[in-house]
């Protein structure tokens, strides 16, 4: 039976990942182009050009956190002035209140949604279920996700574990396609489903992937152009957005919006950049005639007050899910939770909990390379290690574990019996054909044979060379 | 307890987290010079129109060169072919004089504003940017965000002079003319070429929910 997912059953679940084919076909394919495609694009303009913009990019966010109230007050006051109203919910169950409070208000029947992270760490499509509002995601993944009845895989790319073929079946399967192998036909047809929806939505619920303080602006970017659709169609816009998603100016901005797009897909830019300041004007002839700004915390203000606060820098782009070996050889749902990869091992033991989320900080073989590509220079091994200790220092680590901690403790402490530990290990390792070790150790010995110890160790052959070079004298 | 209610107790519990945080980042500060993403290489207008042209056409915009008005609006109207009606800005924000008059004049009519099934949607732009090959495009009077999103072809009339080298340099030109222009628009969307989606099988696929052809006509 497959284990429930949960962050707790990362090993077993990463191990039914391991062994299925299609699975790892799919993450094979979808991640071997977007590599590629974002070490091209970070790198057009050369090395010391790259860098310079991740160290633009990472003084940007690190200058909105460290201004992080006041920054939040002003957009607050430019959101009003310019018509937006402005909502605080210090959780997930609030905002959906509101949303569904909102959705009261205005009578609202159909609820079209563009991609957002935020709406499903909080669950809200299954609120929205629960008040018998219909709500249809429309970024093309995410509504294969939804017909599914699964969950997104990735945070860019919702269905990065499903091939071409698995879409199509479940296409032909839940909406009787037309049997095709193309995608463009299936993205043909699934346009065609949910259009309709567009047009005949009373209400249109996005997140946002910044949120420029200066100006009041919620900043959203899309390549389908269901984001503009889902803002610009229905009477009322609900954007929700992370309180950390603040950037002091448009510059800032700049900087930022085009990282993402290079550090994501590989684009220069994606291809819908928006920009919404609020309702539409008196003279306008379209647009919402209602916009909520939902700010939601949901425990981002204790992050902030961490050493980890600097998880809050994100910018959601999934280059680390994309270029970590761990993610690339399991997937995104053995983490689960809505943020996989090392990015969600670290936000995931910090929004539900280390103690839900224990293997992730170990999901990791700290090789560095989530650093290295992130487009602000998270120190993303860093706070793997720390979440490690946390996790010991709580007596999380297992008994096995604490055990051997403790026995490498005396030995360590020990000269004398370090010694004599080495050579029983030494002699024990030659005399027995020891290949694989017993019982609780036996996990370290799975993927690995187990080394013979050299008969003499290092501080003998030490000495050893330090007489012979003293004779030859 | 109404949401308004609720949300100004939920603001002081959030500021107060927040306010008692030892300042993370304390003095960590936004570069003073920003650095343009992509590097500026063009020496004059000349040089920053090819490069707008090259990079639109790169993401698969078509982009027209008509020699003068007349053959601007009658790009216009090949690719209108036999519609009978359009998605459209109102006709004085569109820089190609006597379209309207051409419009009508062939019973083209221009569609309510969320009207689906329309096949060509025409809109001008508030500015260009080469280094991208993006259009900008701002909503105001006249000017509404469904003409560029809700046909299958999207057609944009940009003035040469309107071409800047990026999103940088937009900012740059809002800050020095008129600062209020910014936030007195509702909507301002920067569009890169048609609608894409990558999502199945890792795909690229041209014509998602947006536009599937973006025409670019200078004049």
């Amino acid at each position: 039976m497959t284990p429930p997912i949960t962050s707790n059953n990362f090993i077993p679940a990463a191990r039914i990942a391991l062994a299925d084919p299609t699975l790892q076909e799919a993450f094979t394919t979808g991640l071997r182009g977007v590599r590629a495609n974002r070490l091209a694009a970070m790198n057009a303009f050369g090395a010391a050009h790259r860098e310079a913009l991740r160290q633009q990019g990472a003084a940007a966010k690190r200058h909105a956190l460290s201004r992080l109230p006041e920054l939040l007050e002003q957009a607050e006051t430019r959101f009003r002035e310019n018509g937006a109203e402005v909502l605080w919910a210090v959780d997930g169950a609030q905002a959906g209140q509101y949303v569904l409070e909102i959705a009261a208000r205005h009578g609202v029947r159909l609820v079209v949604k563009s991609k957002s992270m935020l709406t499903e760490e909080i669950g809200l499509n299954h609120m929205m279920e629960q008040a018998g509002i219909e709500t249809l995601e429309t970024d093309l993944g995410e509504y294969i996700v939804q017909i599914e009845g699964g969950t997104p895989s990735h945070i860019v790319a919702p269905i990065m574990h499903k091939t071409k073929d698995s879409v199509r079946d479940l296409l032909i399967e839940k909406l009787d396609m037309p049997t095709t192998d193309v995608a463009e036909e299936m993205t043909k047809f699934v346009r065609g489903v949910l259009r309709p929806g567009f047009i005949n939505a009373d209400m249109g619920i996005s997140g946002g992937n910044f949120v420029i303080a200066e100006t009041g602006t919620v900043c959203l970017v899309t390549n389908e152009g269901n984001g503009r659709l889902s803002t610009g169609a229905p009477k009322v816009h609900i954007a929700l957005v992370g309180i950390e998603k603040i950037v002091a100016t448009l510059e800032d901005y700049a900087a930022l919006v085009q990282l993402l797009a290079r550090s994501s897909t590989g684009q220069q830019v994606s291809v819908y950049m928006q920009l919404i300041n609020g309702p539409r004007r008196a003279d306008e002839p379209d647009g919402p005639e209602h916009v909520y700004v939902i700010f939601v915390d949901n425990g981002r203000s204790q992050i902030y007050q961490t050493p980890y606060a600097e998880a809050l820098a994100c910018l959601r782009c999934g280059a680390c899910l994309n270029n970590c070996p761990v993610y690339q050889s399991v997937g995104g749902h053995a983490y689960g939770s809505v943020y996989p990869g090392p990015i969600g091992s670290v936000l995931t033991p910090l929004l539900n909990g280390i103690e839900n989320a224990a293997p992730l900080p170990y999901a990791s073989s700290l090789c560095g390379q989530c650093k290295e590509v992130c487009p602000v220079d998270i120190d993303l091994p860093r706070m793997l290690l720390d979440l490690r200790r946390d996790l010991s220092a709580r007596g999380k680590d297992g008994r096995v574990w604490a055990l051997g901690l403790k026995g490498w403790a005396l030995l360590m402490a020990s000269p004398a019996l370090y010694r004599i530990g080495g050579k029983l290990a030494a002699l024990a390792t030659r005399l027995l054909p020891i290949r694989s070790l017993p019982g609780p150790l036996s996990g370290w010995t799975a993927h690995r044979v187990m080394p013979r110890f050299a008969a003499k160790s290092f501080r003998e052959q030490w000495n050893d060379r330090q007489k012979e070079a003293r004779d030859a004298r | 307890m109404p949401a308004e209610e609720q949300s100004v107790k939920s603001r002081e519990a959030i500021f107060g987290r927040l306010r008692a945080a030892r300042q993370p980042f304390a003095g960590a500060r936004s570069f003073a010079e920003p650095i343009p993403t992509v590097p500026r290489t063009e020496p004059d207008a000349v040089a920053l129109e090819a490069r707008f042209v090259r990079e639109a056409e790169k993401i698969n915009c078509v982009v027209h060169h008509p020699a003068d008005a007349q053959a601007a609006l009658e790009a216009v109207l090949r690719l209108i072919a036999d519609d009978q009606a359009v998605l459209a800005w109102a006709p004085e924000h569109i820089p190609l004089p006597g379209l309207a008059e051409a419009l009508a004049g062939r019973g083209i009519t221009i569609a309510g504003a969320k009207t689906d099934g329309v096949r060509v949607g025409i809109t001008g732009a508030a500015a260009a940017l080469a280094a991208t090959g993006t259009l900008v495009v701002s909503t105001g009077e006249g000017r509404g965000r469904l003409a560029s999103l809700l046909p299958d072809v999207h057609i944009a009339v940009v003035r040469r002079e309107q071409i800047l080298p990026d999103i940088e340099a937009w900012f740059a030109h809002l800050r020095a003319t008129d600062p209020q222009v910014f936030r007195a628009a509702s909507n301002h969307t920067l569009i890169s070429g048609p609608s894409r989606t990558g999502d199945i099988g890792g795909v690229l696929v041209l014509g998602a929910h947006g536009p599937v052809e973006v025409h670019v006509v200078l004049v």
